[in-house]
């Protein structure tokens, strides 16, 4: 048979054909590149306070309030088939003092995306003039995935569902990323070296404990800084 | 395609191939669901709540199974809620606990606040059962033909009508 729609159906298979086949091969060149990742995370104060979820809850939870200073070094993880990097850092803690960390929380987090993928985020026409700029001409750029932050304050306050959390031992923050492809595999921060994709090096903060409830007197001094 | 017609075993035999390749395509669905242990191994992207990271139309590729470790922080994961049908992509930012009766909370990159929200009322966190599945592989807008489909039904049967009649003037 040699119609014309023999002839299209012929076309288009090879087409889709190809296209799978070129996407495979760049799924499977993840595996060519190295990742040696590093991050140092420690913390750097914590307060303990008491609030509600939501505006017109009247139930009261402890907050945990973390700051906390983090380095990166994840530009070995920036290829051709990154489209972003997921960065966050997380609280683990027991649930009682003895048991193992169950619980954890992510209290930090960014993207961080690839010159190729800038015009996707969702940030202001400003901020992204500025992101688009920031890689000009690059189609790659493995140096977005230093961060060295001071101070950090975390974007979302750790709570539990028991509501308590004020005087927990043993809590410790960790670094942990997900590589986001434009075809292929996601991947996450390994936990056993595989192939030439390292561990995360440190990564990890010292345990420490929870302080106990910030009394309200102590208030007005701190509120003018 | 008037022969087929005139010749009954012809047209069997195309019926038949129709056939085939509709029950493939099914046992294949079902055989990856198997694999995955999950309902609906392969979903499409129907919101902007996980961008930059997924688009309108993209494929994601889910996995159901525990082997080495609990699903976890960090994972992307889709889930059901009762009393909506359609299952969110989101990703698992908090933790309490272990096992099967460990609280989870998920928040969708793009979203300012957690899924809480979105949740079915009373509810404030879903478990590991509510999860049919995590996001391990991608594949960027192939799965656009889906949800033009679901907007736009009349392709639906165009579409129908151009295979059947592709299937049938087919002579082997």
């Amino acid at each position: 048979m040699h119609s014309t729609l023999v002839r299209a159906q012929n076309v288009f298979g090879f087409f889709t054909t190809v296209c799978f086949v070129v996407a495979g091969l760049i799924a499977l060149s993840d595996f060519s590149w190295e990742r040696k990742p590093s991050s140092t995370v420690s913390v750097k104060d914590v307060q303990v306070v008491r609030g509600r979820p939501h505006y017109y809850s009247t139930k009261k939870e402890e907050y945990a309030h973390i700051r906390f200073n983090l380095n990166t070094d994840l530009s070995s993880l920036f290829t051709w088939n990154t489209k972003q990097v997921f960065v966050y850092v997380s609280a683990t803690w027991p649930s009682n003092s003895t048991g193992p960390r169950d619980n954890e929380a992510v209290i930090w987090d960014t993207i961080i995306t690839s010159p190729s993928a800038d015009h996707l985020q969702n940030i202001g026409p400003a901020a992204m003039k500025k992101l688009v700029k920031s890689a000009k001409g690059k189609s790659i750029d493995p140096s977005r995935g230093k961060l060295n932050l001071k101070n950090q304050k975390a974007k979302y306050q750790i709570t539990s569902p028991t509501g308590k959390l004020a005087e927990t031992d043993d809590v410790v923050l960790k670094v942990h990323y997900n590589v986001q492809p434009w075809v292929g595999m996601l991947t996450w921060t390994p936990q056993v070296d595989f192939g030439g994709w390292k561990t995360m090096k440190g990564g990890v903060s010292k345990a420490f404990t929870l302080p106990a409830l910030k009394k309200k007197k102590e208030e007005p001094k701190k509120a003018t800084s | 395609m008037l022969s087929a017609l005139q010749n009954p075993r012809q047209a069997a035999a195309q019926l038949l191939n129709f056939g085939l390749i509709l029950s493939t395509a099914f046992m294949m669905w079902k055989g990856l669901s198997v694999i995955s242990d999950s309902p609906s191994p392969i979903v499409v992207v129907l919101s902007g709540s996980m961008e930059p990271a997924f688009q309108r139309g993209d494929l994601l590729f889910l996995w159901n199974r525990n082997f080495m470790e609990e699903t976890k922080v960090g994972e992307i994961v889709v889930y059901n809620v009762k009393g909506k049908d359609i299952p969110i992509v989101h990703r698992l930012v908090r933790k309490f606990g272990t096992g099967d009766e460990a609280k989870l909370l998920t928040k969708g990159d793009n979203n300012v606040a957690d899924d809480t929200e979105l949740y079915a009322r009373g509810q404030d966190y879903i478990e590991r059962k509510d999860i049919i599945g995590s996001v391990v592989g991608y594949i960027p807008f192939v799965g656009y033909v889906t949800i033009l489909l679901s907007e736009h039904p009349w392709l639906k049967t165009v579409m129908l009508g151009i295979m059947g009649l592709v299937v049938v003037m087919q002579r082997e």
